[in-house]
């Protein structure tokens, strides 16, 4: 519509976010929670006179400094790309909301990275009393970046009732502290200390576990049982807070937990049961590792294990954000902005009055005007397929139908990789595929799509050519590598030199 | 009489249960014998846990196994029986994923647990029979995982054991011979699924498991090996753990890991199940086999094509057989490693395979 | 080698005994949640795995027949989706006066399926599977079998639906 599209073959937009988010998550939670830990530690050591703690912290703060301030940083960027080029019109509603929340937390990203490199280059050349208050300051600023981004994540989620009510009326701004204090935060941002604070405990188990248990036992010991406590108030608070979080998530989302994936057995197969597993399995696996390995035999606790507990722990975190991305659907902002960009109001009335293609900036108005020439000339409604599928016409409504499935489809999907429609579809008649896109267009109460699919929009001329184009790809065998726009010279059904390999 | 007096010998049992039973079955003499083990502590230890691992995955799949077993049924039904598993009865589509993701996990781990064996140079005298052993399981899994791949019966199934008895078949002068006695016929059918059957669920435990004991009771006997750079230490820097409970503790964790790794993997990402099998249609794209096979695979693709007919055949058998041979063989050349010098050649010997295999199995699927 | 069996001296028990205590109570008492957690969440699925056909066959068991008032019959041409103990079933009212009640859960994945109107046949639409709506057969898409029917007989001005 307002901005081109994005398509990322085989693994879509969404995964591109997703890995850069992937490797982000972990590292930003420790930026926190071991901004926190460092200094701990540090007064921990003055005040028990622990000296022998300060080269092992040290160490742990380089560490700390490169993977945050060079990976954690870098990703944190690239998210903004990969998500201003995914879901421009997401990003760009965030921005209009968020702008001034964003400066802020611009300044005290700023303040936290200066302090993350003085913290460290001030190791043992100036006084503790100043090194500990580098290091408070830059806990306090690191809080402070999730306390303020925390917001706008947990709005994507539950934008609250008073932001929704002016939602596209442009006067968003009004309700920006509304919008930023939504029904999600406090329980997002309590789930969230409770992870950095277990992952700064982990990443702390990783460093001392590279302590030679045989050469400085006591010293292994003593930072191993400390760190290890880090994951304490995660175990005892997480299931409250998760609680709290699930009540505040609106019903009809929550719904999404409690359905099975279509594409497997429903009932059997849902959310909550993976999620439960999951957790609860890799909670306890955690646990017990680190209790009876690190905790009760420190001296044998080796990089080996520790680095497994910390996969775990990310692969934990990372399946968490998964689940919060899912209930987040079918929208990318919640009950306002469907996943593909498209507001559920005016925008899905007004596309299926005036057509999707029809506004969109980047088709040139000579194809316009084409297309509604060609469009006057059917019989209205008619859905049937061009007799002729060289014509013009026929041409024509594939190319349509493919920049629809491009605009509306691939902000999840893609042709042959990640839920790859091309297997969606395999084994439907064209018949069948109509009845699928009637379905998703016409997105009845009844329709099982509703839960997690948006809406296709567009006028019913628009919609036959989604049909076409694909049919074309499941059920015409020459279109089964190159795409319509890619061969659009030559007839589609014009048989692919590559053919079968096997 | 040694047995008896053993068990009356004069020791401190715990009361109870536990006490009750200890004095019938002397376990304190178990857990002594466990305590006095020692295992070797260094940089490379974390390879020892990939035979644990391996064990362990072996144990999950006799259970999922076993309850797969519960409502499978081979031949013509078994297509719908897996479908009946995977959508009808609660929670059969974890079982189900829970049993395919394990044994892939098994066959990684036995590769690990190989090339770890191989760099650590732990065939060596008088371990010989621990390599050759080994072999022998990861052989026997890899038939495991062939035969049980064709069970559902789905399309996937179907064209992938077709095209992975192309591999026999190109022996020479016995090869269809062969591959028709295995597949009970010109091609892949019922009768193919009910002789794989038997194969997976009867014979190859049978077999599997009286290596394993074999397996276990080799390295029981010689202890872990340790890696040569480590036996050049002197005595007095080496590190070792007591077996029990130290090294169990963290051979525990690493299970416990493993588990978490297959509960992840199981249940987001379950295995799917195609549509049924139709030998008469045309194999859907890209079909190939498991990824552990396709490196055997695409070898004789190139060959294949470099050399057409039954030579290229004949060129590729032969490869796989001398590669076979000299990576069995190797604890009787080695002679290098045997006087603890950090032998190159086997090293550079195993780093080829490895590559190779690694650099086959990518060809082979970007060649899809 | 060098033996060195005996772990790190265990921690120092901090302040008197009584929280010493408490504190390994409290470890005891964590430890124990964990095994159960892990236990169960090993054990339930394994659970319900066995016990599934043993949970249908009560299902089935529990209700063979079912009676609607006659006032619930659908007008011609339409159908109605009710429940058959726990599984939903159709009733459906064909344009030329034959009744039909069937299954309505999808042979392929257990969507519930649904009659269409305007053409008069069945549609499941989670996979655009297709049934003949007069015998339950499946014609198109990818369901692998036929919806299975319930008998359906009019007595005593009520609709007694039935296991065939």
């Amino acid at each position: 519509m307002n901005y081109p599209v994005w398509v990322v073959p085989l693994l879509g937009t969404g995964w591109v976010v997703g890995l850069i988010a992937i490797t982000h998550v972990p590292l930003s939670h420790f930026a926190v929670g071991g901004g926190l830990f460092l200094p701990w530690a540090e007064r921990k050591a003055l005040r028990e006179g622990r000296r022998d703690w300060m080269p092992m912290l040290k160490a742990h703060s380089k560490f700390f400094l490169i993977l945050t301030g060079v990976f954690g940083v870098a990703t944190g960027v690239g998210i903004w790309f990969a998500i201003g080029l995914a879901s421009p019109e997401g990003t760009s509603t965030l921005i209009h909301n968020f702008v001034f929340g964003w400066a802020i937390e611009w300044t005290f990203f700023l303040v936290e990275l200066t302090t993350a490199a003085v913290y460290y280059y001030t190791w043992d050349r100036v006084s503790d009393e100043l090194h500990m208050k580098i290091g408070w300051l830059y806990a306090a600023s690191s809080i402070l970046t999730l306390v303020i981004i925390n917001g706008i994540l947990s709005f994507m989620l539950t934008p609250g009732a008073a932001w929704l009510s002016v939602a596209g009326t442009g006067n968003e701004a009004s309700k920006f502290w509304y919008a930023f204090f939504n029904p999600t935060y406090w329980p997002s941002l309590g789930l969230r200390v409770l992870i950095c604070g277990s992952l700064a405990g982990i990443w702390a188990l990783v460093t001392a576990s590279r302590i030679d248990g045989y050469e400085q036992p006591e010293l292994k010991a003593s930072v191993i049982r400390w760190s290890s406590r880090w994951l304490i108030p995660a175990f005892m608070l997480m299931p409250v807070f998760f609680a709290w979080y699930i009540h505040q998530v609106p019903v009809e989302q929550r719904g999404l937990l409690v359905m099975g994936i279509s594409t497997i057995g429903q009932g059997v197969f849902t959310q909550v049961t993976r999620s439960a597993l999951i957790t609860v399995m890799s909670s306890a696996t955690i646990a017990a590792v680190v209790y009876f390995l690190a905790y009760r035999n420190p001296r044998d606790f080796g990089l080996g294990h520790a680095v497994a507990v910390l996969a775990m722990a990310v692969a934990a975190t990372g399946f968490t954000e998964q689940a919060r991305e899912m209930l987040r659907k079918p929208y990318v902002i919640g009950q306002h902005m469907f996943s593909n960009g498209i507001r559920k109001t005016p925008d899905v009335e007004r596309l299926n009055r005036e057509g999707y293609l029809t506004n969109s900036v980047w088709v040139r108005p000579e194809e316009k005007e084409l297309w509604a020439k060609l469009d006057a000339a059917r019989v209205p409604g008619a859905v049937v397929p061009a007799a002729d599928p060289g014509s013009q016409d026929a041409q024509a409504r594939l190319t349509r139908g493919e920049l629809m499935v491009r605009g509306q489809c691939f902000a999840c999907h893609t042709l042959d990789g990640y839920r790859p429609l091309r297997r969606l579809l395999a084994g439907r008649d064209r018949e069948a595929i109509g009845n699928t896109v009637k379905m998703l267009y016409q997105y009845e109460e009844s329709s099982p799509y509703r839960k997690y699919m948006p809406p296709l929009v567009g006028t019913e001329a628009e919609v036959a050519c989604v049909v076409d184009y694909l049919d074309s790809l499941v059920n015409v065998p020459g279109a089964k590598k190159g795409a319509a726009l890619a061969a659009a010279p030559t007839p589609v059904s014009a048989p692919s030199a590559g053919g079968k390999t096997k | 009489m040694g047995k008896s007096t053993s068990l009356e010998r004069n020791v401190k049992r715990a009361p109870g249960v536990y006490g009750w039973i200890d004095e019938r079955l002397d376990l304190t003499a178990i857990t002594e014998f466990a305590c006095a083990k020692e295992v070797p502590e260094h940089k490379h230890s974390f390879w020892y846990y990939w035979g644990g691992i391996s064990l362990f995955l072996f144990l999950t799949q006799l259970v999922s196994g076993v309850l797969l077993l519960l409502y499978f049924r081979p031949g013509a039904d078994s297509y719908d029986s897996v479908r009946q598993i995977t959508y009808d009865i609660d929670f059969g589509w974890l079982i189900r994923s829970a049993h395919s993701w394990s044994a892939n996990l098994m066959v990684l781990a036995i590769f690990i647990h190989m090339f770890s064996v191989f760099f650590m140079k732990a065939y060596r005298k008088p371990r010989e029979f621990g390599w050759w052993s080994g072999l022998v399981l990861a052989g026997l899994t890899l038939v495991f995982g062939f035969s049980g791949y064709l069970l559902p019966m789905d399309d996937l199934a179907f064209f992938a054991t077709k095209v992975g008895l192309e591999i026999p078949r190109t022996i020479p002068v016995v090869g269809p011979f062969l591959v028709s006695l295995i597949q009970g016929g010109d091609s892949v059918s019922d009768v193919t699924i009910q002789r794989f059957f038997a194969l997976h669920v009867v014979v190859l435990p049978l077999i599997f498991i009286g290596v394993l004991a074999f397996h276990l009771w080799l390295v029981q006997k010689h202890g872990n090996a340790l890696p040569p750079d480590e036996e050049l230490k002197p005595e007095s820097e080496r590190r070792s753990i007591p077996f029990f409970p130290n090294f169990f503790t963290k051979d525990l964790a690493m299970w416990l890991i493993t588990l978490n790794v297959l509960a992840v993997l199981a249940s987001l990402y379950p295995w799917q199940l195609g549509p049924q099998a139709e030998p008469a249609s045309p194999a859907p794209d890209g079909i190939h086999p498991e990824w552990y096979f396709m490196s055997q695979f695409q070898v004789l693709k190139v060959f294949g094509k470099l050399m057409p007919g039954a030579l290229g055949e004949a060129a590729g058998i032969i490869v796989f057989t001398v590669a076979g041979v000299m990576w069995t063989l190797i604890p009787l050349y080695d002679k290098d490693s045997a006087r603890a010098v950090q032998a190159r050649r086997a090293t550079w010997f195993g780093l080829v395979v490895l590559g190779a295999f690694i650099a086959l199995t990518i060809w082979g699927y970007a060649d899809i | 080698m060098k033996k060195d069996s005996n772990k790190v001296k265990p921690e120092k028990a901090d302040g008197p005994g009584g929280a010493t205590m408490g504190r390994r109570g409290f470890v005891k008492a964590g430890i124990g949640a964990m095994s159960v957690c892990y236990v169960g969440a090993v054990a339930y699925p394994v659970y319900r795995y066995l016990a599934a056909p043993a949970k249908r066959a009560e299902e089935t068991a529990k209700i063979s027949q079912i009676a609607l008032p006659m006032d619930k019959l659908p007008p011609a041409g339409t159908a109605l989706t009710f429940m058959f103990g726990s599984r939903p079933a159709l009733l459906i009212h064909l344009a030329d006066g034959t009744k039909v009640c069937l299954d309505a859960v999808c042979t392929h994945l257990g969507c519930t399926v649904k009659f269409e109107t305007d053409l008069q046949r069945i549609h499941c639409a989670c996979h655009g599977g297709v049934y003949d709506a007069r015998t339950g057969k499946n014609v198109s898409g990818p369901p692998p079998k036929p919806l299975k029917p319930y008998k359906v007989e009019f007595a005593n001005g009520q609709i007694n639906i039935s296991r065939a």
